[in-house]
């Protein structure tokens, strides 16, 4: 699971209000290369929840001085997209689980797939 | 055999054997004339125009659509013939020897086979048999992909399998009683020579290998794909003195005929390139060329999130995660063999890139979810693109009826308002129109292109996500225009589930 997606991942477990963002624990974390691409980033940027990326990238130790807000020009800044970049698509985790913040229930990740499927009752 | 000298054709074996000789076995490609031909393509059904799209972004001219549907044409020259090989939307290609577009075929079945064999011996194969020579050679140099990696696709139509079938039991007694007419020495030499410079291999003569390959279609004709191609093939086999082979061909032709339209050409791929990226099937895998055809319906762009909700193994976010790599992809699936089949076919695309000395990575991830309840937040999606299951070989038209509305409700929760869309794949055609409806306050139809999967008649629906926020449209009641422009409410509706 790349942190990209973790960004928009939410628990949906029935009578959740507070289920972003998900909190990881990782037994295995994998970094792969992914071709930059300056103009991805500096598109991206604004989607995320950005507080919510960095918060990700600490709990895996690869926060690498992430500000806890966006500085302003990012976009020329080629250093940080690169930063970014990383954080975004070439992290992984490939085995852990997420922990949605209100309700504690843990959604496994194995060979790096979150397995979101609720029980019945929880749905 | 006479030779013939109408309209640049020649003497079998003494032409190609020229070519060799004035340029090195190695690939001397500028010392080699630059020749126009005509490539033909087959795409899949309903696709014609956005192949005749990417042939003209990506190799710059013009390609015409054949009325025989899921084919174009267009002409190239051979010093960039290589760009042909990097088309995404084309299943096959050929060059064109010869096309005629009103065939007067003869009244009695006799007469038009006898013409048939006639005209073997009269195309104009050199220019044809050139390019498939340098499409060889390059084949080899590029280290080409190979569509599906070993794993074998069976050719589709079982017509052409009995006319090639047909031809092989006919021709092997004919060969040897044309071969007996035959100065003995000159055929060896030209035949060395030229499979030396095709094959590039064995120190000893090998005769070329060939079958030929009939597509027939036509309610006028008084012969079939098998006659046409047992005849005709007979003569191409006593013309070039080739050896016919079902299976270990080194040259496919093929016959294509369409009503008055009739196409001789050679193949220049071995196996269809439609499945190219998947190594590992699941029951209703889709060709990557259909795929690829449905992403450039929805025109991904930089840093756009494109989700498969119900992936299978995965074969469109994958097309696009290579194709169409500025965008960000999320597979995701309810069934456990599904995930991890999409996962075992991305790392098997990665490893190949990281042989090739390229980044490997890919912007891809996997979910395991259920689609009606994602877990993704409201608003956050671009492009939703989906083979929905069709009611036959996975899923039941029953539970389409409840699936679909479901499934485009939670689509359009998580797609961006007013700018958002959706391309999706159904042979449930009535299903699908019947909930899109439903969820008119939601979605709007753009654009329908109508498509052949497997056999089966399918439609692949262009949806447009309206402005209307979500959670103030009934899910069952028509909504009123009012609501479409909401645009600016979007901020709004983006509380996390």
């Amino acid at each position: 699971m790349k942190l990209l997606t973790h960004n928009m991942l939410t628990s949906h477990v029935k009578g959740v209000t507070k289920g972003y963002p998900l909190l990881i624990k990782a037994t295995e974390v994998k970094v792969n290369e992914v071709d930059f691409n300056p103009q991805f980033v500096t598109r991206m940027i604004p989607k995320l929840e950005w507080s919510a990326l960095v918060h990700a990238a600490e709990e895996l130790g690869q926060r690498q001085d992430l500000p806890d807000e966006l500085v302003p020009e990012y976009e020329n800044n080629e250093e940080f997209l690169k930063k970014v970049h990383r954080v975004l698509l070439e992290v992984e985790v490939i085995e852990g689980c997420l922990r949605c913040p209100e309700s504690g229930r843990e959604f496994p990740i194995s060979r790096g797939i979150p397995n979101m499927l609720l029980n019945e009752d929880e749905v | 055999m006479s030779s013939q000298d109408e309209d640049g054709t020649v003497e079998p074996g003494h032409n190609t054997a020229e070519p060799s000789t004035s340029s090195s076995n190695e690939n001397d490609e500028t010392t080699e004339d630059i020749i126009t031909v005509t490539i033909g393509a087959t795409v899949p059904t309903g696709f014609e125009h956005t192949a005749a799209e990417e042939v003209n972004e990506k190799i710059g001219v013009d390609a015409r659509i054949s009325k025989d549907r899921g084919r174009i044409y267009f002409p190239i020259t051979t010093d960039k013939l290589f760009q042909v090989h990097l088309l995404r939307s084309v299943d096959n290609l050929f060059v064109v020897v010869e096309e005629y577009d009103h065939y007067q075929f003869k009244e009695s079945k006799e007469e038009t086979l006898m013409e048939m064999q006639q005209l073997a011996s009269k195309l104009p194969w050199t220019k044809a048999l050139e390019v498939w020579k340098r499409n060889g050679t390059l084949k080899k140099k590029k280290g080409y992909r190979k569509g599906g990696n070993g794993i074998k696709v069976k050719p589709n139509s079982e017509a052409t399998d009995a006319a090639v079938a047909d031809t092989e039991q006919q021709e092997l007694p004919q060969a040897a009683s044309a071969a007996e007419c035959l100065t003995k020495a000159e055929n060896t030499a030209d035949m060395e020579t030229s499979t030396q410079e095709l094959e590039e291999t064995a120190p000893e003569a090998k005769p070329i290998k060939f079958r030929v390959t009939c597509n027939r279609a036509g309610d006028k004709h008084s012969f079939s794909s098998n006659e046409a191609a047992r005849d005709f093939g007979g003569a191409v086999q006593e013309f070039f003195q080739w050896k016919a082979d079902m299976t270990k061909f080194d040259i496919e032709v093929l016959l294509n005929i369409h009503n008055e339209e009739m196409v001789i050409g050679i193949a220049l791929t071995e196996e269809s390139l439609h499945r190219r990226n998947i190594s590992h099937f699941g029951p209703t895998t889709l060709r990557s060329t259909l795929c690829y055809g449905m992403l450039r319906l929805c025109k991904p762009q930089a840093s756009d999130i494109i989700l498969d909700p119900m992936c299978g193994t995965g074969a469109i976010p994958l097309e696009g995660a290579i194709e169409f790599n500025s965008s960000f992809y999320v597979a995701g699936d309810n069934n456990d063999m599904a995930v991890n089949r999409t996962v075992n076919n991305i790392c098997h695309i990665q490893k190949r890139r990281a042989i090739k000395g390229s980044a490997s990575g890919l912007p891809i991830d996997t979910v395991r979810w259920d689609l009606c309840n994602l877990p993704i937040r409201t608003g956050s999606v671009d492009i939703i693109i989906t083979d929905m299951p069709f009611g036959k070989r996975m899923g039941s038209r029953k539970k389409n009826w409840d699936l679909y509305p479901s499934c485009l409700r939670e689509m359009a929760r998580v797609c961006t308002p007013g700018s958002g869309k959706a391309v999706l794949l159904t042979q449930d055609k009535k299903c699908l129109a019947k909930a899109i409806s439903r969820m008119g306050g939601l979605w709007r139809k753009l654009h329908t292109v109508w498509v052949n999967v497997g056999g089966l008649h399918a439609g692949v629906y262009l949806l447009k996500r309206t402005g209307a926020v979500f959670g103030q449209t009934p899910e069952d009641v028509y909504e009123s225009r009012g609501t479409v422009n909401a645009e600016g409410d979007e901020k709004g509706d983006k509380e996390l589930s």
